[in-house]
């Protein structure tokens, strides 16, 4: 089993749903929560989340694109950060998931530096790292409805840009759409073999175009006028 | 990365303990002349007493130290936990080389130990530095220099500290001496060598690598295949900071830069070359010789760490590693 | 491969937790939400699967409600401003709820006996304006409106007065089958889940997303086609796209001649009073020339084919033209053509032609069919409707400029000439939309009715005037209401002016006001232009001593700006700690293929001494006897606002909510009042929705089925009949003759009044360019300034939340990197931004995605110090900031206009905050920080500390 993410680069508006889900959800979940808030009212708020949403920018002005690409734990097949761990707190799940056990940890931020996505978060008041779980306390939970068993981060996207599955499965949504679309692991040179698939901004839609023969449309008024009336009658008179 | 006080402590400290220890066991294990025998085990204690100080000060470094206790389970795979298991080793070898030494104890004893020694302070040195090689996000530190840097600074600071205690004795040291100024000058080598290795950006990540949309986008009502553009963060997702941009996001000033370098190559190497050869053995001179030594190299580490630069700062911004 | 094992798991305890439906209320989109609860507290909330809106979703703002309701900004007890404190300086005394409400009734009653008017009530972001609308009335005074003035009203008057419907609130884009759409001038605003969820089923299809906007962020990042044009020139672009259109004849003549007056005939007869009217037969119907039988006929006739160009005698000698040869040649000259336009709107003419013509080849080329039944209203059945899939959506960037209503007519031509409303793939309406054109509700305009003491006004204060005899004001032409609504100089202000009654009011103009009552509406900061302005005019005294604004009530969920000015506050609840009816009478959460609407109910208790605010409306109402709410025995009618809810009757079996009615509750839409209704919604998730059938869900103008249903339930007027789109529209034609002096009727006073109605109120959609650029010397403010709202943020109303703030608790003026490297300027500079009204400080940060010529901002993040629960050194003030500083309510002085003019658009009164121009200098070194600053507001009496470190986890 490969469980993991599809993100659709080609509709996420960068609204920052799934960041604020995911805080929500595992803020008072019994896996890693709370997730502790510094200053939270104060001038200098810092707070341990999950995933976050970066924005950036693509060409030069006209011709530039916005692409907005949220980021958690990629549950790397290969996982330093799973390897580095001296105390075993972090692990890897026979479904894939890494997990980091909050009772084994010890807060050396060894892992972080491994890690070169930046899943990972050290919660100030626990001294253990943090990071995405999958919701694997969702997705394997029978008393929630069978379409909710998914991350909490999935099911709220707005724009319906995030997917959960098993990538072990080649009939699964999270599979099929990363062959169709063209799905990447990011930074796959380091070897790491991340599981989340990011969709690349599609092409955009040619609309044919028969009037490509029309010339410009600054042509004198007066013809135009003629052809438009001569036209109306011809329905008129139908 | 944020040189963080804690670990550039333990790393200066320890790598001059562990050197030290090594030089020690050699001079006991060949019989060198370079220490009165009498003065052996102090010169192994105080190697003990800074590579522990050095181990405890790293341990500062945990935002929970009570579960570093587990830190010796994932031997197999991390260099941490194996740096963990050989310090134990370490430690509990070179007190009893230390104890052997003071009791005055069997001669094919010591050498056993001293053996032991030896080889667990070279393993301890490897992997302590093999923390930071092991680390692909870091390209400032995947690279042999970093391990063979930090053995040779090691075994410099020890040779430093052992030929100072030599020589306010003033027992049989020159060759000792020799072997400082070999270290020097292998120092420098290897220092400049890595300086120029991560220099090159051969092998350095971009954004747009980073974020993998480096195909850009066609202008509207164009065809044909989008060249690539650059990218450029917009904005990083918050406006304060975070765990991410205080761990990662440390950016030293040019100037300051500067002052770390100078201080290196003034006080880790110049200054002891200087002491070498100007032969100053009066014990303030050597300790103020020592020190600035140590603290040259708690420069080098620092701008060792400030000059990583780990590959989510790629995600905030930066344009390349 | 590395090796896995699996471990036990901590199990969270669910035996305390509970699931309940409500609806959201961090924008006016108001998805369903799903809160489960642990205990009292909230453990989780998320989107409601079976919603009609979002479907399960649920954006960031609402999946951070836990933090809204965890605020330490709540407003815990009534205050009273301190006895011997000045106003604004924030220091409060808490009191109790009784002598809250006696004070305010005593004072409101003895208003109602002198002069109702006296009594300005007006409502920020709420979504009751039916009840609040109804108060007013009741009450007597005219000086009510919400705040769609300074927001959206430009987009409604154009589309009530053009289409019958309107974008943003009362219709939304078909994104199933949509092949085309074009989004004009919208960055995340309400209607913001619904836009996510169809861009994505959009890009899906294949169909092309093209955004028209000055900025490349949100859903113009994932624009296949981002036009940058300069901000308050899109209607010069859609009226060039007309050109194209009508250059190309590839206009939809079968949807011109039988919906829209494209046909009809208007009287060509310059210099009298029916000039550019339209010609009418015997029985007052418009006329058009019927090709078949050569002669003159009723245009609504089931037969008629009319001629879409020509001019003709009448029979009473006048010539009379068609709409839409009049609208060909206005549009067809060289002024709309694309190479003339390009430089100004910043849009190449190429992309103009392409754009056109992209439209018309999907329109015409690739129209869709369904297999559906259905019967228009000359009954003839069809047996299939086609629709040509393009789709457009509009909003503030549109609405924000003073050409704002000229500009969204203009977007409605360009659906009427290509056939593209209301069928599938197009811009379609929602229940209770659409409605005749304009809706027939007139605003109260008689001074007898307005001044009479303890005299409910016989109608609405808002309406839809539509001729100079239905303008609010007295016989001198002098306004009737503070905000100037329905004067000559903002006739159709069918929202009201919000923005100008603080303004008006401290200058006692027309007259002054005893009591201002502003709920949720942070006038004191951001919700104004002119901020420091407004401040000073909420503290102006006059010449007495006395307060120019005598009595200020604030009522408020949390500690905003606005609540430091206050003489009363009175707290109000949050989302999850209320009753609300999100009713069909009000703003209403259909979707095109059904009318629905919602509830909230209370999910937590309210542990501190807060009232709903509507419940209090109903008291007061009730103290003060309104007849709406008293009974003939003078005993109080409604109990409480769930009372009022259940059993008000806006019409025989019409209320406030639509299902479930009648006595067993089984009736939809029409019934008797039903004792448990509220119970009937909670059970249902607390939504209520009626899905047209298929036959009924197209082209409702002109279906008849769906007319017919509509009428009986009172969602159209009687008597059914086609809704006739307005190309031409006659009740602007009406102004504009008042101002040329020709109307037989009531005219304005003054020259400068003429002029603006002789330009302004032009019956076919022209453009100009905004008001304030043609009153400064545009090439000293090169710039335009604009700003958007932020996905994880609403207006100011996120600050106070933990979570969020950490995405947004600082904002930067953005520029075109292009445009800063030709001045000097980099990242993180500080800069001074300069207006012809006022300067601010702020930092710049560059970006490829903005038009070269525009600068922008998030809107609302910067914050007076002390507000909304946070430190005094909170970012939100020491390097936030507001453009509103750089805003003024009134335009610049014009030499041809002594008029003291408000900042809006001439005909609706829109607040025009997109119009601003402004220059960008580089500050000197050494003037750092973001100015101006404001002192700190003291901590209210009662606040809770704010925690330095949140731990939260519901448990």
């Amino acid at each position: 089993m490969k469980l993991g993410l599809v993100i659709d680069l080609d509709t996420c508006v960068g609204c920052h749903a799934c960041a604020t889900a995911c805080k929500e959800w595992n803020g008072a979940s019994a896996i890693s929560g709370p997730l502790t808030d510094d200053d939270p009212y104060g001038a200098d708020p810092a707070g341990v989340w999950f995933n976050r949403v970066r924005h950036y920018e693509v060409g030069t002005y006209p011709a530039s694109k916005t692409v907005n690409v949220p980021m958690s734990c990629m549950h790397c097949e290969d996982a330093a950060c799973v390897t580095v761990c001296p105390t075993g707190a972090s692990y890897k799940r026979k479904d894939g998931i890494v997990l980091v056990d909050q009772d084994k940890c010890m807060g050396c931020n060894l892992c972080a530096w491994a890690c070169p996505y930046g899943a990972r978060e050290l919660d100030p008041s626990s001294g253990t790292m943090k990071k995405c779980t999958l919701c694997v306390d969702r997705i394997h939970d029978t008393s929630l409805p069978e379409p909710e068993r998914q991350p909490a981060c999935v099911l709220a996207c707005p724009a319906h840009a995030r997917f959960f599955g098993d990538f072990d499965d080649p009939a699964s949504q999270v599979s099929r759409l990363s062959a169709e679309r063209g799905g990447f692991g990011m930074l796959p040179q380091l070897g790491y073999k991340p599981v989340n698939r990011y969709l690349p901004p599609r092409e955009p839609p040619v609309v044919a175009r028969d009037a490509d023969e029309r010339g410009p449309a600054s042509a004198d008024a007066g013809s135009a006028l003629a052809r438009l009336v001569d036209a109306a009658r011809r329905f008129a008179a139908r | 990365m944020k040189p963080a006080l804690s670990v550039v402590l333990f790393t200066v400290l320890s790598g001059a303990g562990l050197g030290v220890l090594a030089l020690t066991g050699c001079v006991a294990l060949f019989g060198l002349p370079w220490l009165f025998p009498e003065r052996l085990p102090h010169a192994t204690a105080l190697g003990l007493a800074l590579t522990v100080a050095g181990l405890l000060s790293s341990t500062l470094h945990l935002a929970n130290p009570r579960n570093a206790w587990r830190a010796f389970a994932r031997f197999r795979t991390s260099w941490l936990s194996r740096e963990g298991v050989f310090s134990l080793l370490l430690v509990a070898s070179a007190a009893m080389f230390a104890a052997l030494l003071y009791a005055g104890a069997d001669a094919s004893l010591r050498a056993g130990f001293a053996v032991l020694t030896i080889a667990l302070a070279w393993t301890v040195l490897v992997c302590t530095a093999m923390i930071y090689a092991g680390l692909k996000p870091i390209r400032q530190w995947r690279t042999p220099w970093t391990p063979v840097a930090y053995f040779v600074l090691g075994h410099l600071s020890g040779a430093l500290i052992l030929l100072g205690i030599a020589r306010v004795d003033a027992s049989n040291s020159v060759r000792l001496a020799h072997l400082c100024l070999v270290l020097v000058v292998l120092a420098v080598a290897v220092k400049a060598l890595y300086w120029r290795a991560i220099r090159a950006p051969r092998d350095a990540l971009t954004l747009e690598q980073a974020i993998g949309v480096p195909q850009g986008v066609r202008p509207a009502g164009t065809s044909g295949t989008p060249t690539a553009m650059q990218a450029r963060l917009f904005d990083a997702g918050h406006t304060g900071r975070t765990f991410l941009t205080d761990e990662f996001g440390f950016r030293l000033a040019r100037r300051h830069r500067g002052v770390l370098l100078a201080a290196f190559w003034l006080l880790g190497i110049v200054a002891p070359l200087v002491w070498v050869a100007g032969a100053w053995w009066q014990t303030p001179v050597v300790v103020a010789a020592c020190a600035a030594h140590l603290g040259g190299l708690l420069a080098e580490r620092a701008l060792f760490f400030a000059d990583a630069r780990h590959t989510v700062r790629l995600y905030h911004g930066d344009a390349r590693t | 491969m590395i090796p896995t094992e699996d471990r036990a798991l901590p199990r969270e305890d669910k035996s305390a937790q509970r699931t309940h439906y409500t609806t959201c209320y961090m924008c006016a989109c108001r998805c369903g939400i799903k809160v489960t609860t642990e205990g009292e507290e909230v453990r989780f909330i998320q989107g409601n699967p079976a919603h009609p809106i979002n479907r399960g979703v649920l954006c960031a703002k609402g999946s951070a409600g836990i933090m809204k309701q965890n605020s330490p900004a709540k407003l815990r007890k009534p205050l009273k401003r301190k006895p011997g404190s000045a106003r604004g300086a924030g220091e409060f005394v808490q009191i109790e709820w009784d002598e809250a409400l006696d004070l305010l009734s005593a004072r409101l009653a003895k208003i109602r006996a002198t002069n109702p008017a006296q009594l300005a009530f007006f409502t920020g972001r709420d979504q009751m304006q039916a009840l609040s609308g109804l108060w007013a009335q009741q009450f007597g005074t005219p000086n009510w409106s919400a705040h769609g003035g300074f927001c959206s009203v430009n987009m409604a008057v154009a589309g009530l007065y053009t289409i019958g419907f309107s974008f943003w609130e009362f219709g939304a884009p078909d994104f199933d089958l949509a092949k085309y759409f074009v989004l004009w001038g919208v960055a995340e605003d309400h209607s913001s889940n619904p836009i996510k969820i169809g861009l994505e089923k959009l890009k899906r299809r294949g169909a092309k997303f093209v955004s028209i906007n000055p900025v490349r962020t949100g859903y113009s990042a994932i624009a296949d086609d981002w036009v940058p044009v300069r901000p308050g020139t899109d209607g010069l672009l859609a009226l060039s796209i007309v050109h194209v259109l009508l250059h190309d004849g590839t206009i939809d003549f079968a949807f011109l001649s039988r919906h829209t007056n494209a046909p009809w005939l208007v009287v060509q007869a310059p210099g009298t009073p029916d000039d550019g009217l339209f010609a009418r037969d015997a029985g007052g119907n418009p006329i058009v020339f019927d090709e078949g039988t050569r002669a003159f006929a009723d245009a609504g006739g089931a037969d008629v084919r009319p001629a879409l160009f020509g001019t003709w005698t009448l029979p009473d000698g006048r010539r009379a033209t068609t709409v839409l040869s009049l609208a060909a040649e206005r549009y067809l000259d060289s002024r709309y053509a694309p190479a003339t336009v390009a430089a100004e709107c910043g849009v190449p003419a190429e992309t103009i032609e392409r754009l056109a013509r992209e439209m018309a080849h999907v329109a015409f080329k690739e129209a869709v069919e369904l297999p559906i039944r259905w019967t228009d209203m000359w009954g003839r059945t069809h047996d299939s409707v086609v629709g040509r899939p393009v789709a457009m959506y509009a909003m503030r960037g549109i609405s924000a400029h003073s050409n704002g209503f000229h500009t969204c007519r203009a977007l409605h031509l360009i659906q009427m000439l290509l056939g593209a409303l209301d069928g599938p793939g197009n811009f379609r309406a929602r229940a209770p939309y659409p409605r005749r054109i304009p809706v027939r509700t007139l605003p109260e305009n008689d001074p007898a009715v307005i001044f009479a003491p303890d005299t409910p006004l016989k109608r609405m204060p808002n309406g839809n005037p539509t001729k100079p005899e239905e303008l609010v004001v007295a016989a001198d032409g002098t306004p009737l209401r503070i905000d100037h609504a329905f004067s000559w100089g903002s006739p159709l202000a069918s929202h009201g002016l919000m923005h100008m009654v603080i303004t008006n009011a401290a200058n006692h103009d027309p007259y002054p006001i005893d009591t201002l009552l502003l709920f949720m509406a942070n006038m004191a900061w951001n919700s104004s232009m002119n901020t420091t302005g407004v401040r000073e005019m909420l503290t102006r005294r006059d010449e007495g001593g006395e307060y120019a604004i005598p009595f200020l009530v604030v009522v408020d969920a949390f500690h905003s700006e606005t609540v430091g000015f206050a003489d009363l506050v009175l707290p109000d609840t949050t989302y999850l700690e209320r009753h609300d009816a999100i009713s069909l009478l009000d703003r209403p959460i259909s979707e095109p293929d059904a009318a629905a609407d919602a509830i909230r109910h209370p999910i937590v208790p309210t542990n501190r001494d807060v009232r709903p605010w509507q419940d209090v409306l109903v008291e007061l109402a009730s103290r003060l006897k309104l007849p709406a709410f008293t009974k003939p025995d003078g005993s109080r009618k409604f109990a409480d606002y769930k009372d009022f809810i259940v059993n008000y009757e806006k019409l025989p079996g019409i209320g406030f909510l639509a299902g479930w009615r009648g006595a067993d509750g089984k009736s939809h839409l029409r019934g008797a009042p039903n004792p448990k209704q509220w119970e009937a919604y909670i059970e249902n998730q607390s939504f209520f929705a009626h899905h047209w059938p298929d036959s009924m869900r197209y082209y409702k103008f002109a279906n008849r089925d769906y007319l017919e249903f509509a009428e009986k339930h009172a969602l159209f007027g009687t008597p059914p009949v086609a809704v006739t789109m307005q190309i031409y529209s006659e009740p602007l034609q009406k102004f504009r003759l008042a101002g040329q002096g020709h109307y037989a009727g009531p005219q304005p006073t003054t020259a400068a009044d003429r002029a603006r109605l002789a330009t302004y109120f032009d019956p076919l959609p022209f453009w100009y360019p905004p008001l304030e650029t043609q009153r400064i010397a545009a090439d000293e403010y090169p710039l335009h300034a604009i700003t958007q709202r932020p996905m994880p943020m609403y207006h100011a109303w996120d600050s106070q939340n933990a979570w969020l703030r950490q995405i947004l608790s600082a904002n930067h003026l953005y520029m075109n990197r292009g445009t800063a490297a030709a001045q000097g300027l980099a990242d993180e500079d500080w800069v001074w931004v300069e207006s012809h009204h006022g300067r601010l400080r702020c930092r710049l940060r560059t970006m490829e995605g903005v038009e070269a010529n525009t600068v922008w901002t998030w809107n609302a993040i910067g914050k007076q110090a002390g507000a909304w629960g946070l430190a005094t050194d909170a970012p939100e003030a020491t390097a936030g900031f507001l453009l509103n500083h750089l805003i003024s309510e009134l335009l610049p002085k014009a030499g041809d206009d002594p008029q003291r003019r408000s900042n809006a658009d001439p005909v609706t009164g829109q607040a025009a905050w997109f119009d601003l121009r402004v220059r960008v200098v580089k500050a000197a070194p050494g003037e750092t920080g973001v100015w101006p600053v404001f002192p700190p507001m003291p901590p209210l009496p009662g606040a809770v500390a704010a925690p330095s470190r949140l731990r939260w986890s519901a448990r």
